[in-house]
């Protein structure tokens, strides 16, 4: 089975500029753990993930994200949310991105995401458009 | 590609009922009304069009603005039923139309229309760059259905300037005053929604000889082409070329479900002209997915077959240039 056969053809995105909390919006909304990053002819040029902008709020926490118990408090968190909540995604998203394409493969793309740690990858055409993205549930719930 | 954009999508709940009382006074016994059947979708006219298009194998993009649980449903939807979704997320949650049929009455549906939400300039803001991006792919843009409140009635005349700009050609699937502006960014096609008002601006459509003096007038204004429905099975195409009646021999009793019959035959004229009709070919082929739709319970008819099987009853008279 190809990407083209089971792609989530979900388009939303958003662009360098747009602040943190849009992007938090978004992700709530959209049900997405990551949204593409787009330039004005919708090509892909970065990543923003909730882990992104956890790793903006609490970088020595990152790592340690597994256990809650590590936080003295989230007012912590919600005092420097507040403070880059109007900061453009382009300064905390990720620039190198993983992609799909629309002729990989099932297997290329379960490969992809298992040795990355992927819960999602963005699909691009050959000029570079994004094209939908792909969930890991989506390529689970076709096995 | 083929963008929609539908600024006040829908959730659609359609409910079956065997008989509507006369009196909705009603006794205590019969307060309640009992559905044989129910069906649910995501709607709003462009969703409908990207829907169709997108079953006849077309590559499509629908936009529009999409809010709380509501808007989550008609994304899911719209996704799976292999539509491509751009949508802007606001705050408010969108609108559910809920449309009653009774049994024998299906050419005949009661419909309870919420306003929808109110859309917030900086959602517009973001919907105009979104648009702007999408242009870049699109080989036709369908502006299609009522705007919320917030957007202003210019909205369709602006994406219509702009996809003009870029060499994109729009259909204009809308009526009201939106419509209206949009026709001097002469648009390839214009289909008036009348249903409600009959009239064409300040143009009343009660006679067909009317409805011609309507779509000549939309040309005057700036239109390329102009397809007004003057009746349930009858339309009339206007262009600069002449004038051609169409008409579908099925009487109105054959119908279970005319809501969203009109998406179909805006989405049988893209599926025609993609695939190299000319526009009255194009018609004639919405207008057979038009009547196939208003056949069947679901709200479009997505099967080539039963689409086909209907050309044949589809008259196509060409009334001259005058």
């Amino acid at each position: 089975m190809k990407v083209r056969d089971f792609v989530r053809r979900d388009l939303s995105a958003v662009e360098r500029d747009t602040p943190v909390a849009r992007a938090i919006k978004i992700l709530e909304n959209s049900g997405l753990s990551s949204l593409p990053v787009v330039d004005e002819e919708g090509k892909l040029v970065g990543i923003i993930s909730e882990r992104d902008i956890i790793r903006a709020l609490v970088p020595e926490y990152v790592d340690m994200l597994h256990s809650a118990s590590f936080l003295p408090s989230l007012d912590r968190l919600a005092r420097k949310l507040r403070e880059i909540e109007n900061h453009p995604v382009e300064r905390y998203m990720k620039k190198e991105v993983v992609v799909a394409r629309l002729d990989d493969s099932d297997l290329h793309v379960a490969d992809l995401m298992l040795r990355r740690g992927l819960k999602q990858l963005p699909v691009v055409d050959e000029e570079g458009h994004l094209v939908g993205v792909v969930r890991r549930i989506d390529l689970l719930s076709r096995l | 590609m083929i963008l929609t954009v539908t600024p006040n999508p829908a959730l659609d709940k359609f409910y079956w009922l065997e008989d509507l009382p006369d009196d909705l006074g009603l006794t205590e016994e019969k307060s309640a009304l009992r559905a044989e059947k129910s069906m649910t979708s995501a709607g709003g006219k462009g969703i409908n069009v990207s829907v169709f298009l997108a079953a006849h194998g077309i590559d499509t993009v629908a936009m529009g603005f999409l809010g709380g649980h509501t808007g989550q449903i008609i994304l899911r939807d719209v996704l799976a039923r292999g539509v491509g979704a751009n949508f802007v997320w606001i705050e408010e949650e969108n609108r559910i139309n809920v449309v009653l049929i009774v049994q024998g009455r299906g050419y005949h549906p009661i419909h309870i229309h919420e306003e929808g939400p109110r859309i917030p300039k900086e959602a517009l803001e973001i919907f105009l760059r979104k648009y702007e991006r999408m242009l870049l792919r699109a080989h036709y843009v369908v502006l299609a259905g009522a705007l919320p409140p917030g957007v202003p009635p210019d909205f369709y005349q602006e994406l219509s300037r702009r996809a003009r700009a870029r060499g994109v050609p729009v259909v204009v699937h809308a009526g009201g005053e939106p419509m209206l502006r949009a026709l001097q960014e002469r648009p390839f096609l214009v289909k008036p929604d009348v249903r409600e008002t009959l009239r064409f601006g300040d143009m009343p459509l009660r006679t067909k000889e009317e409805v011609v003096a309507a779509g000549r007038h939309a040309i005057a204004q700036g239109a390329s082409s102009c397809l007004i429905s003057h009746h349930l099975t009858g339309d009339v195409l206007v262009s600069v070329d002449g004038v051609w009646e169409f008409e579908g021999k099925v009487p109105p009793s054959a119908f279970r479900n005319v809501v969203g019959a009109d998406d179909a035959l805006v989405g049988g004229i893209l599926v025609g002209l993609k695939q190299g009709m000319d526009l009255v070919e194009s018609v004639k082929y919405g207008m057979a997915a038009a009547v196939a739709s208003a056949k069947v319970d679901e709200k479009l008819c997505l099967e080539k077959e039963k689409i086909a099987e209907e050309l044949a009853q589809i008259e196509v008279q060409f009334r001259g240039k005058e």
